[in-house]
């Protein structure tokens, strides 16, 4: 007798065993989906130390000061930079702290219509540089470092050209400079359509449009594979709370002022003048050659939204002859939350700020206890336009409050699903 | 065969002039009746209530017609009308034949086009390929919207309200088109899905064949995954497809802005701003601040 092809016996009892393996999977599901999660953002404390307009400003003061100069993080207009505090565990934010920096952090809040007329000059000359002269002016310094992402590093960027004099150290991280490269869908895209209509027609570009076209990006992961994924693993409390958290945030994107937007897409992916020095803000030109600080260049190797590409011109263009490239093995986010990454991204800033900061050892500066709410010169935020603010916010979408509590969440979780983004 | 001409011709002249004086009439005795019924504080009998005069108007205007209807129906006027014909009126439904042949050969072609096409929509294309997907579908629907519907949505209106139907067909005209564009980029997304299920058909086919099927499901979803996600990658970054989503765009960014048009027209008459009122509001209030800066910047210098 000749031997079956198909193990059918094999098969049923493979399928047996699955049916029972799902049915004991629900029920530790369902416990887990009904009971208590701990899926809070950003839980590190911080202070709101300046509003302007919808924009405001984030203090972390450190448990320990000991870096004299403060660091700036300016994030992108998309998403929110929620994802730099992600968790306990998992938050580029806390090791600074733990490394006794001084944090800002810009919060771009949500624009509304009344903010479609808001260009990329109201956003780099204004914003930013009202928010630099407020830390400034709190730490008594002459510049400030900063750190850039994504979008948010290209803003870092016009803004270290415009206002050298401001800027003592330029890190930017996931940064599109360079819009001349077909890796990447988003270039393609942004090349061959007029995207930017979109936001004419809306108002502004809507969050929740954008974030359909990064599904898009890979629909048979992010749609489908990602929540099979989930369900499979509905039973593990861990694994719940961290997906939930990063969907959190995945689907909190506010919108994008329509002229900023439009001016993105134009003057950076269609005409890619900032890598050439030829984009203009506010009449000035934005001349790369000015950036002669110390520069620190981040990206990914498998980030599929602002490929290397479209990263690794910047430190050729610029004027500082103090320039270093950093290729992490990861994607777009991994950067920031991956395990792997947490041990080599903030600690490499750490270092480097640290021989760059002026006085040999870095510690130059005497060393103080710093309350949570009480920056320096707290009440001297110095600037007309700027104003006390309560200590949290509220986000618009979900109605929650961006709580400063700690709830000291477990970072022994499964690796993010998200980090895929 | 005359004169059986003059008697069809007198029969149709009688029963259209009876048709004439009993509309007449029925419109005449309504207005008759408003005057003691529907509006009873009306004066009557002074010849100048409402409903005399209502009454007095349909009278005029019956006799108007009544004496078309005669000139039309009377014998002489009609022979030259059917000697044009020269069959006379039994070649009416020859005339109304040829008066539609011509649109309906049209339609009849298009619709022999379509059903052609739409025929191939289930033919398979070729894995990872996106090169040769039949869109002519989507393109022949376009044709005939564009060619038998589109014209009646773009006829000129007339009188006061002449613009806001406009608007309306407009929005109408612009909702069709967003439909037929969404169509068109959702039957692009199913194609991976239709790829990839042939795919596996030939993967399982072979595994079963070299005896190596595996008793693991989860093999199943992750080699469908790996093979969907590959025809993902090729079609997104597929001309056909950047054009496709263009297209969507463009469609319903035309879309949004008629339907608002036609909003605003509505809301105007409530006591409810528009997005078009604020957003001129908002930019003067942008511009505003701006200036504002800008003089606080100078002061500032001068005062320093």
């Amino acid at each position: 007798m000749s031997q079956p092809k198909i193990a059918v016996d094999l098969i049923l009892k493979k399928l047996t065993e699955t049916t029972e393996d799902a049915k004991d999977r629900v029920r530790k599901a369902s416990e887990v989906m009904l009971g208590p999660l701990e899926t809070d953002l950003s839980t590190t404390p911080y202070e709101v130390v300046y509003q302007e307009d919808r924009v405001s400003l984030k203090y972390y003061s450190p448990r320990e000061v000991r870096q004299k100069t403060p660091l700036l993080v300016i994030y992108a207009l998309i998403n929110r930079e929620t994802m730099l505090d992600l968790q306990p565990g998992r938050s580029v934010v806390q090791n600074f702290l733990d490394e006794g920096i001084e944090v800002y952090m810009v919060d771009w809040g949500y624009p509304t219509r009344k903010d479609q007329f808001t260009t990329i000059d109201d956003h780099v000359n204004v914003y930013i540089n009202d928010i630099v002269d407020v830390i400034r002016d709190r730490h008594q310094v002459p510049k400030v470092n900063i750190m850039g992402i994504c979008m948010g590093g290209a803003f870092s960027v016009m803004f270290s050209a415009l206002h050298p004099e401001k800027v003592k150290n330029l890190i930017t991280t996931v940064t599109p400079t360079n819009f001349d490269t077909d890796k990447g869908l988003l270039h393609i895209w942004m090349k061959s359509t007029d995207a930017s209509l979109m936001g004419k027609c809306y108002g502004n570009m809507p969050g929740d449009v954008m974030n359909l076209g990064f599904l898009l990006l890979n629909p048979a992961r992010l749609i489908l594979d990602k929540y099979v994924g989930f369900f499979e693993n509905m039973h593990n409390k861990g694994f719940v709370e961290n997906f939930i958290r990063m969907e959190k945030w995945i689907f909190d994107s506010p919108d994008v002022p329509a002229a900023t937007f439009r001016q993105f897409i134009d003057d950076c992916y269609k005409k890619n003048l900032l890598i050439q020095s030829k984009l203009e803000l506010g009449g000035r030109r934005v001349d790369l050659k000015n950036i002669t600080m110390p520069l620190l260049n981040f990206y990914g190797q498998y980030d599929h939204l602002v490929p290397p590409d479209a990263c690794d011109q910047l430190t050729k263009m610029v004027g500082s002859t103090d320039t270093e490239d950093i290729c992490l093995k990861t994607g777009h986010i991994g950067i920031y939350v991956s395990s792997r990454c947490q041990k080599e991204f903030a600690p490499k800033i750490v270092k480097w700020l640290r021989e760059r900061e002026g006085d040999g050892n870095g510690d130059g500066v005497p060393k103080k206890k710093a309350g949570a709410s009480d920056g320096p010169s707290a009440g001297k935020t110095g600037k007309k336009k700027g104003r006390s603010v309560p200590k949290t916010k509220q986000n618009p979408k979900t109605g929650k409050s961006a709580s400063s509590a700690n709830k000291g969440m477990k970072a022994d979780a499964p690796a993010s699903p998200a980090t895929q983004a | 065969m005359e004169n059986d001409q003059k008697e069809k011709d007198t029969g149709m002249e009688s029963l259209f002039a009876e048709w004439t004086k009993s509309a007449t009439d029925l419109w005449g005795n309504m207005a008759r009746m408003q005057t003691g019924v529907f509006w009873p504080f009306a004066p009557s009998d002074t010849g100048k209530g409402s409903g005399q005069k209502t009454q007095k108007a349909w009278e005029s205007s019956g006799k108007i017609v009544e004496a078309l209807a005669k000139m039309f129906t009377d014998p002489e006027n009609l022979d030259s009308f059917w000697q044009s014909y020269q069959g006379g009126i039994d070649s009416l439904p020859e005339f109304f034949m040829k008066m539609t042949r011509q649109s309906w050969d049209g339609y009849m072609d298009l619709q022999t086009r379509w059903a052609e096409r739409a025929a191939k929509m289930g033919q398979t294309t070729k894995a990872y390929n996106f090169d040769d997907i039949d869109q002519e579908t989507f393109t022949l629907f376009r044709e005939i919207y564009e060619k038998e519907i589109q014209k009646f949505l773009n006829v000129p209106q007339l009188g006061l309200n002449r613009f806001y139907q406009e608007r309306m067909a407009k929005a109408v005209d612009k909702h069709n088109i967003y439909q037929a564009a969404l169509g068109e980029f959702l039957y692009m997304f199913y194609i991976p899905i239709e790829k990839t299920s042939g795919v596996m058909q030939e993967k399982v086919g072979e595994l079963i064949e070299n005896g190596e099927i595996s008793d693991n499901f989860k093999d199943y979803y992750n080699m469908w995954i790996k093979i969907l996600e590959g025809h993902y990658m090729t079609l997104l970054q597929s001309p056909e497809y950047t054009r496709v989503m263009n297209n969507t765009i463009n469609a319903l960014v035309n879309y949004r802005k008629a339907r608002d048009e036609v909003l605003y027209d509505i809301l105007q008459k409530l006591p409810i701003p528009t997005n078009k009122d604020m957003d001129e509001l908002y930019k003067d209030f942008y511009l505003l601040k701006k200036k504002v800066r800008e003089l606080s910047a100078k002061l500032e210098k001068l005062t320093e």
